[in-house]
């Protein structure tokens, strides 16, 4: 009798100790975040022995699947005609900004001076773990010296970026949540303006300049302002201009060039700029042009 | 011993979530497994083994989400601790109570959510509801409702072993 009363009393001050926990979790989240980044480091580690047994019995499903109901020799031509299209399109991308680049001014021809970025390649391993934020999981953590903040890309164009990291995998908030924001610059009028996603899983081009000639059709592209990517990356093209009477800016709506419901392999860019001091000058060049113009 | 089952529960549990479960979808909305864990051992093992599985799954969850550290551990210990306070207080479990506690329990887990993802405006508000509120509620209380008829003999064991030895 004695000793279920001293396991019911322990039990009792376990629950009360792990209520408080929860309830300091909840009322302080900054505090409780460092805590849980502290924490989370050795668990980690642990958990990403089941994640990555997970992980391939999720490619073991998709490719029986894929290879045996869905047709084998079709599945390998089309995934082959996919990374092409892919490859063409980013190639086609990068044309066409350097050509309007060139046609802009004299200046953004150093474009030709920037070094390709540096960027590491990474499976897809996951989603994320709630509905609640478009997310995905990589197979490469803080161990393959990716960071927080790092941008996420195929060549086709921009992912997301990397907001959480543990020693073997990553986690990327895709560029259609309505949390991320990304520097954005439309291809043929050079307005700037800020990417994020929206509650329909597409992406918003905000901030738009009221008097900007931006229309459907028109491509936006990074503008290389913030740290985590290069300048003249696709992020997708313009659907829908809206423009309401009282408001300071246009907004407009983007289809995200990549289609991020079926990524397999993804870089992150781990130096937006191999030579990061000429980029800098080179960002300090044109704000000076900018500035006198 | 519980402690380290409830370790592996949630080794299995997240990454089955985050690389698996993308296949049953529904709506895009997949149901919330580690939820309904927490929720399952809170309503048939009382607040503390709740409390103990909703934090170490709302841990794991937190790692690999890219929402803050403190939602899911916070989400799910608060729901595993719910669910075993109602489950003490009930003498019999069936599965349609179960069902709506699930329900109750994933909805008010969803707000915290939408509350934390700081809403626009009443728009943004009732889109989420709609979208992932409701459909996720449904597919935990389906999901957990399921589990329990699975391993309702089991359960009722060991609740049976465990009254009787106190």
């Amino acid at each position: 009798m004695a000793i279920s009363r001293s396991t019911y009393g322990t039990r009792r001050l376990a629950i009360v100790l792990l209520a408080c926990l929860l309830i300091a979790l909840f009322l302080l989240p900054s505090q409780s975040q460092r805590l849980l980044q502290y924490v989370g480091g050795p668990l980690g580690q642990i958990l990403s022995v089941p994640l990555a047994a997970f992980s391939s019995i999720d490619q073991g499903i998709s490719e029986t699947w894929n290879g045996y109901l869905a047709l084998q020799s079709v599945h390998e031509e089309n995934r082959q005609l996919r990374r092409d299209m892919e490859f063409l399109k980013g190639q086609n991308n990068q044309l066409r900004e350097s050509v309007t680049a060139t046609q802009r001014y004299e200046a953004l021809l150093n474009f030709k001076q920037q070094s390709p970025s540096q960027t590491l390649a990474a499976q897809v391993i996951g989603r994320d773990a709630t509905n609640w934020y478009r997310g995905m999981i990589l197979n490469k953590g803080e161990n393959d010296g990716v960071r927080a903040e790092m941008g996420v890309v195929t060549p086709a164009g921009v992912v997301g970026r990397i907001v959480k990291t543990n020693s073997t995998s990553s986690v990327v908030l895709l560029v259609t949540d309505p949390n991320n924001a990304i520097a954005g610059v439309v291809q043929r009028t050079r307005d700037e303006g800020i990417v994020e996603g929206t509650s329909h899983g597409r992406a918003r081009l905000k901030y738009i300049p009221l008097l900007s000639s931006v229309q459907a059709g028109d491509r936006v592209v990074t503008s290389g302002l913030t740290g985590a990517f290069p300048r003249g990356l696709a992020i997708g093209g313009l659907t829908q201009v809206e423009k309401s009477e009282g408001d300071l800016f246009q907004s407009a709506e983007i289809e995200p060039e990549v289609d991020l419901s079926k990524l397999d392999e993804v870089l992150i860019i781990t130096a937006p700029y191999e030579d990061a001091d000429a980029a800098q000058k080179l960002l300090q060049e044109i704000h000076g042009d900018r500035k006198k113009s | 011993m519980k402690f380290l089952i409830y370790l592996l529960l949630a080794l299995v549990v997240v990454p089955f979530q985050t690389t698996l479960l993308h296949y049953v979808s529904l709506f895009g909305v997949r149901p919330d497994l580690g939820l309904v864990a927490a929720c399952l051992v809170g309503f048939l093992g009382g607040e503390l083994d709740g409390l103990i599985l909703g934090l170490l799954l709302g841990c794991f969850q937190d790692m690999l989400s890219a929402g803050d550290l403190w939602i899911n551990v916070v989400t799910k210990g608060g729901g595993g601790f719910l669910a075993g306070l109602a489950g003490r207080h009930m003498a019999h479990m069936t599965p349609a109570v179960l069902t709506a506690g699930l329900a109750i329990i994933s909805c008010l887990s969803s707000v915290v959510f939408l509350y934390s993802m700081n809403p626009a405006g009443i728009d943004e508000v009732w889109m989420g509801v709609r979208s992932t509120v409701l459909v996720q509620a449904g597919f935990d209380a389906m999901v957990g409702a399921g589990l329990y008829l699975l391993f309702r003999q089991r359960w009722s064991d060991d609740r049976m072993v465990t009254e009787g030895a106190l």
